[in-house]
């Protein structure tokens, strides 16, 4: 029974079924969410008082910092259930997480260093969160050439997944490492623990902008995954009925 | 205990990405017996005997030893360092080339005096010959070779093919793929796609 | 494990360039430095150590690049394979031998340097415990990042590695710097350790899983 049910959740058709009923709808719920949120953002919520309007890329800085990091957790997931339970679905989602991952922390260094220069008056600065964010972005670089420098696609998923879960340790470390140096940033405007730094009138836009951007990426994901899934699986024939 | 089979082989498959090298492959192998792996280039010989020797693991099937068999590889790369000289290499291998049956080996095999040469500059066949001495002198119960007699004088060959039936009426056994046809008396399985 | 002690040592001291050339590509790194950068002595004692962190760093990355290699071309790892069904035992005596060779050579050397730039023997306390520990944690890591690399180049296990390298770095300038201030260092060195003690079982373990994957 449970070996069943786990076949059918780990299969890549089921997945591929599954994921074309409910892209529409996360797709589309995302974009609206996101769209009002910066319109909220942008638009109503009260400028700072110290650094006046340029705050306000948040809305995109925030999200992409933030999806940097949790694309790359969800990467070691699959990464230790491929290596554990040898699910083939999972060795390609990683694959098809990794370009986005690198993007998304790209998209957070660019917003990062164009909000350094009106508040902290330079585009870039060896500070602790910014240099492990490059760390990241060099991290998921590394892992994309790792996966293509191989011939034998198998043995490139164990070798990635590896990699990512070796990275995965190591980012933790790298975060609190760089943090020993003094740190310029700004400590995190929300944390699960403590209460927001920030006001509520900054907050909830915020909020629906991280809501509505993580939607939009997770759809990225979901079609990158699909090319993926028909790339290595092209000669089933389930593949050449659905496509 | 010599009635059962050294070697189980159930239905064994193989793929490389999205392509099938053999499929339901299943044979086996008795104590004193050879088996000879045929199949064109690319039909994965090389690959069934990884599967055989435990580097690989099939996609799908399942293969069963006697345990604690002993087992001597020699496949297309020589296990020999370029930078050693013939008496290092043999040293690397545990073999002392002092002794009388290691030189008697190299002496067949035209290897004695070029004991202190270095390996980087012997010629194709003269490594594989040595490389086939760590063979020759090994008492493994199983000899595993891919493509033994590439590179080899009819002399050496000869050679060989004298060492392998010996060691078949010592009831050891031998598994080998080879496109040059070696005169022992051997079972045969083709891998190749229908 | 003495047989493999003697063969992985015989094998890397026969190679003349792949464990004298290291040590001396250390040596040419550590005095192009001065050359390069226009400084007063005092100045100079600033970046010291700096440089002579990096210096190890690229001397391990050249060391390590072919530290599989080679017996992957030949055949050695798959025969060792199918002789001990396990590859972990010589992964970690061939690491060991590297340091052996090149690790505890250019931590000599660059305990030397750093004496001499200082004109303090006290920069021993500093400069050898702290290469001697991190050049043998830089030597596992290049191992990981060669290993999963492999035959594809050096610059994949270089661009792989290198982001694993990060705190190691930072330790080791927080160890100059609490040094500076007059500060303990003995608890930074021991946490170093710590690193190393874990890491030393977990990365050749780690190591022959990518090995044998490889092998397949």
């Amino acid at each position: 029974m449970l070996k069943k049910l786990y076949h059918q959740f780990a299969s890549p058709k089921t997945y591929v079924v599954l994921v074309d009923k409910i892209y529409p709808i996360i797709f589309y719920t995302s974009l609206i969410t996101y769209v009002f949120a910066l319109i909220w953002g942008l638009a109503f919520a009260p400028s700072d008082y110290m650094q006046g309007n340029s705050y306000r890329i948040i809305y995109m800085h925030v999200p992409a910092s933030f999806l940097s990091e949790s694309l790359y957790i969800a990467m070691a997931i699959a990464a230790a259930i491929f290596l554990i339970w040898k699910v083939k679905l999972a060795a390609y989602i990683i694959k098809a997480i990794a370009p986005i991952g690198a993007l998304v922390a790209f998209l957070a260094l660019v917003s990062g260093s164009i909000w350094g220069i009106p508040t902290w008056g330079t585009w870039w600065q060896w500070d602790a969160r910014v240099t492990s964010t490059l760390i990241l972005f060099i991290m998921y670089l590394g892992l994309i050439s790792l996966h293509s420098s191989f011939t034998n696609y198998e043995k490139a998923d164990k070798f990635i997944s590896v990699l990512v879960l070796i990275g995965s340790v190591n980012i933790p470390i790298i975060k609190k490492s760089v943090d020993w140096w003094n740190t310029l940033h700004q400590p995190a405007s929300i944390t699960l623990t403590d209460k927001p730094s920030i006001d509520p009138s900054m907050l909830y836009p915020l909020f629906l902008s991280m809501l509505g951007f993580s939607g939009l990426i997770i759809c990225l994901v979901i079609l990158s995954s699909k090319v993926q899934i028909f790339n290595r699986e092209g000669n089933k024939t389930w593949v050449k009925y659905h496509v | 205990m010599l009635s059962n089979p050294l070697l189980e082989a159930r239905n064994l498959s193989f793929s490389i990405n999205q392509n099938k090298l053999f499929h339901g492959l299943s044979f086996e192998l008795l104590y004193g017996e050879a088996l000879h792996i045929k199949g064109g280039n690319g039909s994965g010989k090389t690959t069934l005997l990884k599967i055989l020797l435990g580097i690989t693991s099939p996609r799908k099937g399942h293969i069963k030893w006697v345990d604690n068999t002993n087992t001597v590889y020699l496949g297309h790369k020589n296990v020999l360092k370029d930078y050693l000289s013939v008496e290092d290499n043999l040293y690397l291998h545990g073999i002392n080339s002092a002794k009388t049956s290691t030189k008697s080996i190299l002496k067949e095999l035209n290897l004695l005096n070029k004991i202190d040469v270095l390996v980087g500059n012997l010629s194709y066949g003269q490594k594989k010959k040595l490389a086939l001495v760590r063979v020759l002198l090994n008492q493994s119960e199983v000899i595993v070779l891919d493509e033994p007699c590439v590179g080899l004088d009819d002399k050496t060959r000869a050679y060989i093919v004298d060492f392998l039936n010996a060691e078949l009426s010592k009831n050891k056994s031998v598994i080998y793929t080879s496109h040059i046809p070696i005169e022992i008396n051997s079972k045969k399985i083709n891998i190749d796609k229908e | 494990m003495t047989d493999l002690l003697k063969i992985e040592s015989f094998k890397l001291r026969k190679k003349l360039r792949a464990w004298l050339g290291p040590i001396l590509i250390f040596l040419l790194i550590m005095i192009s430095f001065p050359l390069t950068v226009e400084l007063a002595s005092d100045e100079l004692k600033n970046v010291f150590y700096s440089i002579l962190w990096l210096s190890s760093l690229l001397t391990v990355m050249v060391s390590l690049d072919s530290i599989f290699l080679e017996d992957f071309d030949d055949g050695t790892l798959e025969h060792y394979l199918i002789l001990n069904n396990s590859l972990f035992s010589m992964i970690l005596i061939k690491i060991f031998i590297y340091w052996l060779l090149i690790g505890i050579p250019i931590s000599i050397l660059g305990t030397f340097f750093s004496i001499s730039t200082s004109g303090d023997f006290s920069s021993f306390y500093i400069a050898f415990p702290s290469m001697l520990i991190s050049s043998y944690i830089f030597i596992n890591l290049f191992a990981l990042g060669n290993s999963l690399s492999l035959n594809k180049g050096s610059a994949l296990g270089a661009l792989i590695t290198m982001p694993l390298l990060f705190p190691v770095l930072i330790l080791l300038g927080k160890i100059v710097l609490n040094a500076n201030f007059g500060f303990e260092i003995s608890n930074l060195l021991l946490l170093m350790l710590g690193v190393l003690l874990i890491i030393i079982v977990i990365i050749p373990f780690i190591i022959s899983f990518v090995v044998k994957t490889h092998l397949e």
